[in-house]
């Protein structure tokens, strides 16, 4: 059977060749792919806030900004070049609307700008997203290819 | 602040939570009684403090589809009120309700969905009226707000909001018990670390 590596929340997976990569139910966190071909090297990232505050806190993986930074090095560890490395994020949805309390819930669109943010400072390629809306999304990586499927309820499946 | 972390509580104070969250259930199990004009039982309610991928793992499969309601509090209590409902849940109430079954998520429609979150909202409001009642506090509710979705995704939610803070969920939950048949729900009462300390101290734990 072929690899599955599960990725939790506030969690990073990273394997060469095949296999695939999955995380389930992205709310409003982002789940972002990155994926070198010439090597066939994979990883995917599932953050959940946009920024560490308590240096402390030893999950990095669970903030975009650290979480960002140790899977960028740990892929350069693997031989990732970053001119070739293709990024893919999902996620970022508010799922719940509360009538008169804009600010409640849009931590997944601070979650996207700040995802997006830092890729654009790493000089890494952003190339393509499904992110918003107000729905879960399950994010698959297959490190064979460098396909990523979005799954969601109601809808049908998406490549991106 | 005595509490930092959910986890940080002792039995006494577990036992004393899961004493009021036994009372705020059979309010909201009277009134879904009420609603429904069925007799409802509970089982004995249980205050559980787990991480996401625990909370998530005792709840159901991360892409599993449940019905939810949240509601936020304020004013002495800051947090969320979250109500999950899964398909058996769901199709009980809305064949009791609207006479009508449903097989699934997918073929409920507008009216269903309305149905659905004014049930949440009634048992969260009962809960919360007789959670504050109890403990002596104010507690102002906003609006309801629901969803059909991924359960994951939702409970990513109260996880997010409180991130920064804690990574445990603390909730409470008592299966009601409708015509013999037990109805597994989810009533997640998750206030912030700082109301939590108020109200333990109110209760003079």
């Amino acid at each position: 059977m072929e690899k599955e590596l599960k990725v939790g929340i506030g969690d990073m997976k990273l394997t060469r060749g095949e296999g695939r990569i999955i995380t389930y139910a992205l709310g409003s966190c982002i789940g972002i792919s990155f994926f070198d071909k010439a090597i066939g090297l994979g990883a995917l990232l599932h953050i959940m806030l946009p920024e560490r505050q308590n240096i402390a806190d030893a999950n990095v993986f669970k903030y975009a900004d650290t979480g960002i930074q140790e899977t960028l090095r740990k892929l350069t560890a693997f031989g990732m070049v970053r001119s070739r490395t293709i990024v893919k994020i999902a996620g970022g949805a508010k799922m719940f609307e509360i009538k008169g309390n804009a600010s409640f819930g849009n931590i997944g669109e601070r979650n996207a700008m700040k995802v997006k943010q830092i890729l654009r400072a790493e000089g890494l390629r952003l190339v393509a997203e499904d992110t918003g809306g107000n729905y879960a999304r399950t994010m698959l990586l297959d490190v064979k290819t460098g396909d990523v499927v979005i799954r969601t309820f109601g809808k049908p499946e998406k490549h991106l | 602040m005595k509490i930092k972390n959910y986890e940080d509580m002792n039995l006494q104070e577990l036992d004393v939570m899961r004493e009021i969250s036994s009372i705020g259930t059979s309010h909201a199990a009277t009134a879904l009684s009420k609603l429904l004009q069925k007799e409802i039982r509970i089982s004995i309610p249980e205050v559980s403090i787990l991480g996401y991928n625990e909370a998530l793992s005792r709840i159901g499969n991360a892409e599993e589809i449940v019905a939810a309601t949240l509601v936020k509090m304020d004013q002495d209590v800051d947090g969320l009120m979250l109500f999950l409902f899964d398909l058996n849940f769901a199709d009980t109430i809305l064949s009791a309700l609207l006479g009508q079954r449903y097989e699934s998520f997918e073929e409920m429609d507008q009216l269903a969905y309305s149905a659905l979150e004014e049930v949440g909202n009634i048992i969260i409001c009962n809960y919360v009226n007789a959670f504050s009642k109890l403990v002596d506090v104010d507690i102002s509710l906003s609006v309801p707000s629901s969803t059909v979705n991924m359960v994951g995704g939702i409970l990513t939610v109260p996880i997010a909001e409180f991130g920064h803070e804690t990574d445990k969920l603390m909730y409470f939950n008592a299966d009601f018990v409708m015509d013999g048949k037990k109805l597994s729900d989810w009533l997640l009462m998750l206030p912030d670390i700082k109301s939590l300390n108020a109200i333990l101290e109110k209760l003079g734990v």
